[in-house]
């Protein structure tokens, strides 16, 4: 006879199963690692020593160029700083513990404090990983946020609808800035409350284009539609494209002072070529040659001048030129990346319910991201803007920070 | 001189008829197509002038006529009035040099700086010689009472030439009725001659300027000491100097005048900077901006100032001293050279001058600073009576 009773299969392999299975996240990490990966470090201590320099060059000559990069770089070097300390704090304290010939009393000591120096070391790495990822370039800008509906019929656009009225409530309880820049009906008319084909809301606060980078993409709704007979749960999805206000920032030619307008050109990037005399020059000529070139070095954009019987007139003439000359490049790059911001946000045309950022689901009252892989039950508390919404905004920001730095991870090892 | 491509004179026959004309002085195309352009709106303006006072005027004669003398060498500026000296436009006549624009680069280069100065008294003067047009104190009192409305300026020109000094008080007026002239600044030109001594029999028409200063009741002391001299030697007024000038500008504002004691050639083109020298001390000039033909007179007319031992510090400015220096070959070279181009003019600088041009205070005291221009007196006084004996 066997010792043991006969088992079914099933409940065999239940044992061979964690009794309690974990919530795995697949595409998130959120880990929180006292360790720093050294492609990181080495890239702090180059912006380390970067700022030296700066420092010291700033010492002998102000530029507005590099002052701005300096404050830039000052998070970065504190954040360094202080992760020194406190792994060189943390080695310390272990090396006490180790040591054979540290008596009892010191080693409880040197334990209990270096639970706390590991949770500042921790917290030193954050911070320092977290001031090494780069800010978007436009991350303090105002933005316009266009909703759309997607696949899935007039369903389609009453969730479009829900979602501007969410984005609306959400900026009221920010005290965000918002105003509707457009808005159309399913009819073509401007009357509320029917199926949207079109909203433009645009934020003019600051850093809004932070705060709602992390909304584009298409939002899928999964409910019973007001519109259903049969009682059947339908997939539709809208489209939500975040841009960043531009505009805002052109200032008017008159600033050119101002290292933000468009028209602003640092002297000291362009080289003065006014035509010589030929010869002796002085009194020994009496040239009537006035032309002026000027050469924006890093740009290599070339303006000369000779209208004028007056060098300072055809020197002016030609700063004027070539500062309208510049703003217009500067114009066409940015509208150029307007354009690749578009084309890299989901278009209308391949905008399936498969390729969702987030979901909405009215029978489980869920809303899950799919980036950030965050599930949140209070559906009701989101669609009207409340903390939840915040809640969920602020894991993706974090999941997009991640990405940023593991991004960075990948281009500074792959760099040596 | 090459002579003229044919294919070179065709192309600008085809762009217009008076271009092959003008291409004799201008030598290249660009330049010719530049005069054309400003004596056909001179050409246009006079005419509509003349017929605004009933006078019968054909713009295409008057061009004509105005192409012909331009090929014949006159300079242009004389065919059309007037030369731009930084901002202002300044009255050309034959018989004053014109203005050139590498003066107008070192003065306003020199009034930029001063500008920027903290400590400026309340009543600046600025004293130039040989002043010509007038240009150089009209210049300065244009730039430095724009934004300097706190300053008191007092500017003198002098000159030899009546004609230079009715042009000179012309272009005052012109200034001043334009507007370009504020109140805050005071500007006269007087007669005298630089290279007389004060101990010289002194003719009824001429006067040393010392003589002329007392005479017209302005003050000794000055604080800004500017020149534009004669400085080309009668050798290089041959081989350097275009035609055009040689031709049509007056040698007495080009070439020093021979002097008594026979001197090489390039003495003679260095005559006026020992006396101005010596005018700048007896002003107590803070600060002095001689104009120079080369860097080689530039490092002689450095070597004379240093030598007076009164000077803080001595530079050479180049064409453009407001560019940043150019990287020719390390020059061995006693004083610093600024800015690109051909050697300019020579800059220096004593007592409160250095901190004006924002070169630092000086590292003399006041009293040190009054001994060493005693010495210097001294010094040169011993030289003339010298000469005074020698001569009996």
């Amino acid at each position: 006879m066997r010792a043991t009773p006969w088992i079914c299969r099933p409940c065999l392999s239940r044992i061979a199963r964690p009794a309690i299975r974990r919530q795995l996240r697949f595409q998130s990490s959120a880990a929180a690692a006292e360790t720093i990966a050294p492609a990181l470090l080495s890239r702090a201590r180059t912006i380390a020593l970067e700022h030296e320099r700066l420092n010291e060059k700033l010492a002998n000559g102000f530029d507005s160029k590099s002052a701005k990069k300096l404050g830039e770089y000052s998070v970065i070097v504190r954040a360094l700083k202080e992760w020194e300390a406190a792994s060189e704090a943390a080695a310390e304290l272990t090396t006490l513990i180790h040591d054979s010939s540290t008596d009892t009393e010191l080693r409880d000591l040197a334990a209990d404090d270096l639970d706390a120096t590991r949770t500042q070391l921790v917290n030193a790495s954050q911070a320092l990983t977290t001031s090494l990822v780069p800010i978007h370039p436009f991350a303090h800008l105002p933005c316009l946020v266009e909703i759309r509906p997607g696949a899935g019929g007039s369903e389609a656009a009453i969730f479009a609808g829900d979602l501007l009225r969410m984005y609306q409530a959400f900026c009221s309880r920010n005290s965000l800035r918002a105003t509707l820049l457009k808005f159309e009906n399913a009819d073509g008319t401007t009357e509320a409350g029917v199926p949207l084909s079109e909203a433009i809301l645009e934020i003019e606060s600051e850093n809004a284009y932070g705060i709602f980078r992390c909304e584009a993409g298409v939002h899928r709704v999964q409910r019973v539609p007001a519109t259903e007979t049969k009682g059947r749960t339908h997939t539709s999805a809208a489209s939500v494209l975040v841009l960043p206000s531009l505009n805002e920032n052109a200032a008017g030619e008159e600033d050119f002072e101002n290292p933000e307008s468009d028209y602003y050109v640092d002297p000291k990037e362009v080289r003065v070529e006014i035509m010589r005399a030929r010869g002796a020059g002085g009194q020994h000529v009496n040239t009537t040659d006035s032309a002026v070139r000027l050469t924006h070095m890093p740009t290599m954009t070339m303006v000369s001048m000779q209208d004028s019987r007056s060098q300072p007139k055809n020197k002016e003439k030609a700063w004027k030129l070539l500062r309208s000359r510049l703003a217009q490049a500067r114009r066409e790059k940015r509208e150029e990346e307007m354009v690749n911001i578009r084309r890299s946000v989901v278009g209308v045309a391949k905008m399936g319910r498969g390729d969702k950022v987030r979901t909405y689901n009215w029978g489980q009252q869920r809303v899950t991201d799919h980036r950030s892989g965050i599930t949140v039950h209070d559906l009701d508390d989101v669609m009207q803007g409340g903390q939840t919404l915040d809640t969920v905004m602020e894991s993706v920001r974090n999941w997009l920070m991640e990405r940023d730095v593991e991004a960075l991870i990948a281009e500074e090892s792959s760099r040596k | 001189m090459p002579r003229l491509a044919t294919s070179l004179l065709r192309e600008a026959y085809a762009i217009h008829p008076c271009l092959p004309l003008l291409l004799r002085p201008c030598r290249d195309l660009q330049a010719a197509r530049n005069e054309l352009r400003w004596l056909c709106e001179h050409a246009g303006k006079v005419a509509r002038l003349r017929r605004a006072k009933g006078r019968d005027a054909d713009p295409k004669q008057l061009l004509k006529r105005l192409v012909q003398e331009r090929a014949a060498g006159k300079p242009l500026q004389y065919l059309l009035g007037t030369e731009f000296f930084g901002d202002l436009e300044i009255r050309c006549q034959p018989g004053v040099l014109i203005p050139r624009q590498e003066t107008a680069a070192s003065v306003m280069h020199l009034t930029r700086l001063l500008r920027a100065a903290l400590d400026l008294p309340p009543e600046l003067r600025v004293l130039d010689l040989c002043t010509g047009t007038g240009c150089i104190p009209l210049l300065i009192a244009d730039e430095l009472t724009r934004c300097r409305q706190d300053v008191q300026l007092r500017l003198l020109g002098v000159d030899v030439s009546d004609k230079a000094l009715r042009l000179a008080q012309y272009n005052l007026h012109q200034t001043q009725r334009k507007g370009r002239l504020s109140d805050t600044a005071k500007v006269a030109f007087i007669h005298a001659d630089l290279l007389m001594e004060p101990f010289d029999v002194q003719p009824a028409q001429t006067l040393c300027l010392k003589k002329a200063m007392n005479y017209s009741r302005v003050p000794p002391f000055w604080d800004v000491f500017v020149s534009n001299p004669p400085y080309i030697s009668p050798a290089a007024y041959w081989k350097t100097t275009t035609r055009s000038v040689r031709g049509f500008e007056p040698k007495l504002a080009l070439v020093p005048p021979l002097p008594a004691d026979p001197a090489t050639d390039t003495e003679h083109g260095d005559i006026f900077y020992p006396h101005l020298l010596a005018m700048a001390r007896d002003v107590e000039a803070k600060i002095v901006l001689l104009e120079v033909a080369d860097l080689a007179q530039a490092g002689r007319v450095a070597e004379m100032a240093q030598n007076m031992a009164i000077f803080d510090g001595i530079e050479i400015w180049r064409d453009q001293p407001d560019q940043p220096a150019e990287e020719r070959g390390a020059q061995p070279s006693r004083f610093p050279i600024i800015g690109q181009g051909n050697g300019r003019s020579v800059l220096c600088w004593r007592a409160r001058g250095g901190s004006w041009l924002g070169k630092g205070p000086s590292p003399v005291s006041p009293l040190d600073d009054a001994r060493r221009l005693w010495e210097s007196h001294r010094v040169s006084s011993s030289f003339f009576d010298f000469k005074f004996n020698s001569r009996l």
